[in-house]
């Protein structure tokens, strides 16, 4: 997922400090302002509910006597709800607008801490206001609202292939693992417990079901904090995916410890009968929540195959079926964050192939916008909620408590992968296995859980609940804040660039063939041999069954080639604005394939050029670094939760070699002086459709006639010159009026061959080097303003987890 | 095992083959016996109908690439060793085995891996994957959904992706320069084989 670090250049804001002092100024009224509301507000509404009632009734009554009308009245109970809410939401989102305007606080600090901070000092100042502090971290609100949307998000952009190929040591980590800390952790703080015969304590009344309910709560890494600090330390995908997978499959062992031991220590006893049950149960919680998951992630992928007129509610579809899955499976007490996470990655191959262009960058948006302002809820409202308490402060155990989770945490992880390193291709190193364990972060999740108990049942909750804070803030804050620096210190492999190149796919698959080859050979039933029958089943049945029209033949290589050409087309037109290139065609022939008989390729970069009149050499140059500048003050500031994972911070060189290949291209298309069409891809491919960004309502725009009438170069070097004809597929970019800001997409719109002024990106016959010139240069400033203003939200362009194939 | 050092006499130069491939006497004797099952006429060699007769190669697209590669060029038969040779590049590679300076480098090195790979390309071993040559495997792989020009399409960008020295063929090490992110030596394994 794109990274979440900060910028750090000042030209990226261009704000002064005295702005951001004043715009910190307002957010903190802002916040005071929220606060009185929200505890005048929740104090009637949580604690006496009849009291507004009362209210209503007494106004009612008031009726019989005649007053006079009011003009003016003020009605807070009847929008309270949603208005709270609206407030919190926007409090959450002005706070996240606040850490980035301080470029140094959040590279320091990650951005789960400030947020405690936040809600530690919301709830201080609604106490200081007098007020009771709302429970906003009441577990339904957690469980069934704040939640889904952040695992779905991680579950829809699941990297496929390394959580598959590290399965078994992720089940490892997060079955085994997460019943060994429990135990650990209970046991021993039962042991604790009981020790001190002198002066006896409240600590000697626990019992050792309710440690080993106490472990199994607090032994659970939790997905939310993992996520939200691994997003930004940016290690690589290995460990990244080891501790994240963790913290998704353990929910299945935490929501059948906690059961089991619910259900038991009221009883008291738990025997053996019961622990086999339990496995048992363990085993249908997990399979039956992935199963839950995978069914409904099939019908949205069926559905989806039906949405080709009514392309507007597609991101519905995906929305509502797993939120369904996972409400389903809370129902049955199945784990749900494992339903959800197989919904999501059941269904995205055959959802993507399906829905539009537009749809899929929805579908995106949202769903990092929605889990951006779960996560940062989250963590307010767990500082909101310490400071609400109830707190019962009890040095031993929760000294005890902290010590022993880092204990348990490193011996399982330890002695884990030792277990696991028998029988793995590739180890785990120590460097590893300290990240592993040092990444052990515990959350909300945990808090959540521990709300849920019930206070009669359970004399302890308060303690077991700050014991639990105390737990949360420690991992977030101490882990949190030094595992960057760890991480740079031990020097562990950062997060490659993953521009995955052609050669790469085409050689995995090679690879793979003779992977598969070889264990037939060996006549061993392996790895490979198994996802081939797993592929070969999915592109005879499977896809066609979910897979609209023509996509469903598509090879994978192919729709990642696609995807590959698209993607360079977006990122040539955002850097290079208004030079008129050739049409961007993904599915033919790439810009470099424009060149005559048998020059070297388009990339080469010294070559002898006639000379272009020094004008408008300078014209291009100019507008190329205008635009380059604009790039680059767009590009800056990043995080999980935008989208481009800027692509040209590192890539930097690859941005000047562009640039220059554009120069060279624009030269080249000057010297031609033609026409050059490309053939094209078999007419009804919903790729090409998508390719060239089809609008909401006309969605194919049948290039299928016009394409048929283009002859196919026999010889596929030389893509000769051809006149020019009314059946040329010709891109062109319908740019967005400048007073639309809201267009999302980088190329709002390709139309057809309008021969009109705007003419965007398009071949041109050229008449003539100066006749031409002068149109082309207006063309040029006008088109590429309106470009720049088109393209200023970053549309969906590099995302990595979008390159992985489903089954590679 | 005493069953196991009889038939172990059956192999010839055991000691010589562990030696040089790495395997264990329990692997070489499991290689041994599918030998001898892919062998249907008991001729102590292998031809390409045996291997023919493997199921799963026949839908294998480029099966009859990695068929041919266990023949060494001129030769018709394959003989247990130059099987067992062959099937040594995909060993997993042992991270703690200490290499003395005489020994050259192991049959499943990363870089012995990458160059059987590459000779499944370059048919015609003339030390680079042509155009044509990548066309070949794209179709095989691709098989008939795709037109011509999507496919040379796909070839022509490849090749100016990998191709540093823009002769317009990938030699060996341009491949392993486009393959240095893979993780060869697990993408390469067979765990079976360790």
């Amino acid at each position: 997922m794109p990274s979440r670090t900060c910028s750090h250049s000042p030209t990226g804001l261009g704000k002064s400090l005295p702005e951001q002092g004043l715009l910190l100024l307002v957010v903190l009224v802002l916040l005071e302002g929220s606060v009185l509301p929200l505890g005048a507000a929740s104090s009637p509404d949580v604690s006496h509910q009849d009291d507004s009632h009362n209210h209503k009734v007494a106004d009612h009554g008031v009726n019989a006597t005649k007053k006079a009308f009011p003009v003016l009245d003020v009605d807070y109970h009847h929008i309270q709800t949603p208005f709270e809410i609206s407030l919190w939401v926007l409090l959450a989102s002005l706070m996240k607008l606040g850490f980035h305007l301080i470029p140094r606080l959040s590279s320091i600090v990650p951005e789960s801490c400030l947020l405690i901070v936040v809600g530690l000092l919301v709830g201080g100042l609604i106490k200081l206001a007098g007020e009771q502090v709302p429970p906003v971290l009441d577990s339904r609100l957690f469980f069934l609202c704040l939640l889904p949307p952040i695992i779905l998000d991680a579950g829809y952009f699941l990297p496929i292939r390394p959580f598959m190929e590290n399965l078994g040591t992720i089940l490892m980590f997060a079955v085994v693992g997460t019943v060994w800390n429990a135990f650990f952790v209970g046991g021993l703080l039962y042991a604790v417990c009981q020790i001190q015969p002198a002066n006896p304590s409240s600590l000697h009344s626990i019992e050792l079901l309710h440690c080993l309910l106490f472990g199994s709560i607090i032994s659970a890494v939790d997905p939310v904090a993992v996520l939200a600090v691994f997003e930004e330390i940016h290690i690589n995908e290995l460990l990244h995916i080891l501790v994240f997978g963790e913290s998704l499959l353990n929910d299945a062992v935490t929501v059948v410890l906690y059961h089991l031991f619910v259900e038991y220590a009221g009883v008291g006893t738990v025997t053996v009968m019961d622990g086999f049950l339990g496995v048992i149960s363990f085993l249908v919680v997990a399979l039956g929540g992935v199963l839950v998951g995978a069914i409904y992630g099939i019908l949205a992928a069926f559905t989806s195959r039906f949405t080709s007129h009514t392309r507007v509610i597609e991101p519905l579809f995906v929305f509502v079926y797993s939120y369904m899955a996972y409400l389903s499976a809370e129902m049955f007490h199945l784990s749900g964050i494992m339903a959800l996470i197989a919904c999501g990655a059941v269904m995205r191959p055959y959802v993507e192939a399906n829905i539009s262009h537009k749809s899929h960058t929805t579908i995106k948006y949202f769903l990092k916008m929605w889990s951006s302002v779960s996560e940062t809820l989250i963590f307010i409202f767990l500082g909101v909620a310490t400071v609400d308490g109830p707190h019962s402060w009890n040095w031993t155990f929760v000294t005890v408590t902290v010590i022993l989770c880092l204990v348990a945490r490193v011996i399982g992880v330890v002695g884990l992968t030792y277990i696991i390193n028998k029988f793995r291709i590739v180890k785990l190193t120590t460097k590893d296995q300290f990240i592993v364990a040092y990444g052990g972060l515990r959350g909300a999740i945990a808090f959540s859980l521990g709300f849920l108990l019930d206070q009669n049942q359970f004399a302890h909750r308060k303690m077991f609940l700050t014991a639990i804070i105390t737990v949360i803030f420690f991992t977030v804050f101490v882990q949190g804040m030094t595992i960057k620096p760890l991480v740079e210190l031990l020097a562990v492999k950062k997060k490659q660039e993953a521009k995955r190149s052609i050669n790469e796919e085409i050689h995995t698959q090679f690879l793979d063939h003779l992977l598969t080859g070889i264990e037939d050979i060996c006549g061993h039933y392996g790895h490979h041999h198994w996802k081939d029958k797993l592929n070969r089943f999915n592109k005879k049945y499977v896809k066609k069954c979910l897979i609209a029209g023509e996509r469903s033949k598509e090879p994978q290589l192919i729709a990642f080639y696609h995807k590959m050409e698209m993607k360079q087309a977006i990122e040539l037109v955002e850097s290079g604005g208004g030079v008129k290139l050739p049409s961007a065609v993904p599915s033919t022939v790439s810009m470099q394939n424009i060149q005559p008989k048998k020059p070297p390729p388009a990339k080469a970069v010294e070559r002898a050029l006639p000379q272009l009149p020094k004008g408008r050499e300078e014209e291009i140059r100019k507008i190329l670094r205008s635009n380059l500048q604009r790039t680059r003050q767009r590009l800056r500031s990043y995080n999980r939760h935008t989208l481009v994972a800027d692509p040209y911070e590192d890539g930097f060189s690859d941005l000047l070699i562009k640039k220059q290949k554009m120069i060279e291209l624009e030269k080249r298309i000057k010297e031609m002086n033609n026409y050059l069409t490309v053939p094209a891809a078999p007419p009804d491919s919903p790729t090409m459709c998508r390719a060239r960004l089809a609008s909401g309502r006309d969605t194919d725009f049948k290039p299928a006639q016009q394409q048929k009438g283009n002859k196919i170069c026999p010889d596929p070097q030389a893509y000769s010159m051809k006149p020019v004809s009314d059946s040329v597929p010709i891109i062109q970019v319908d740019l967005a009026s400048p007073q639309s800001p809201d267009s999302v997409n980088v190329m709002d719109e390709f139309r057809r061959a309008n021969q009109e002024e705007d003419q965007g990106l398009m071949m041109k016959p050229h008449q003539g080097s100066s006749g031409s010139n002068k149109p082309g240069e207006a063309d040029t400033t006008r088109d590429q303003q309106k470009l720049m203003r088109c393209l200023s939200d970053p549309g969906p362009s590099a995302d990595e987890d979008e390159d992985e194939p489903f089954l590679p | 095992m005493g069953s196991s050092s009889s038939s172990m006499d059956n192999i010839p130069n055991a000691e010589e083959l562990m030696q040089e491939t790495g395997f264990s006497a329990a692997h070489l004797l499991r290689l041994y016996e599918r030998f001898e099952f892919l062998d249907k006429d008991q001729t102590g060699e292998l031809r390409p109908e045996d291997f023919g007769a493997v199921g799963g190669l026949a839908l294998n697209p480029i099966g009859d690439r990695i068929i041919s590669a266990f023949f060494s060029p001129g030769r018709e038969t394959v003989d247990f060793p130059s099987f067992v040779r062959v099937l040594a590049h995909f060993r997993p590679n042992d991270t703690n085995r200490t290499r003395n300076g005489t020994q050259q480098e192991p049959v499943n090195s990363r870089t012995r891996k990458l160059k059987f790979a590459f000779q499944l390309y370059d048919q015609d071993r003339d030390g680079k994957i042509s155009r044509a040559e990548l066309l070949q495997v794209l179709r095989a792989m691709l098989g008939i959904q795709v037109t011509e020009e999507q496919l040379q399409s796909i070839a022509e960008r490849a090749i100016q992706e990998a191709d540093l020295d823009r002769d317009d063929a990938i030699s060996f090490d341009e491949f392993r320069k486009s393959l240095e992110k893979v993780n060869i030596d697990h993408k390469m394994s067979i765990r079976f084989l360790k």
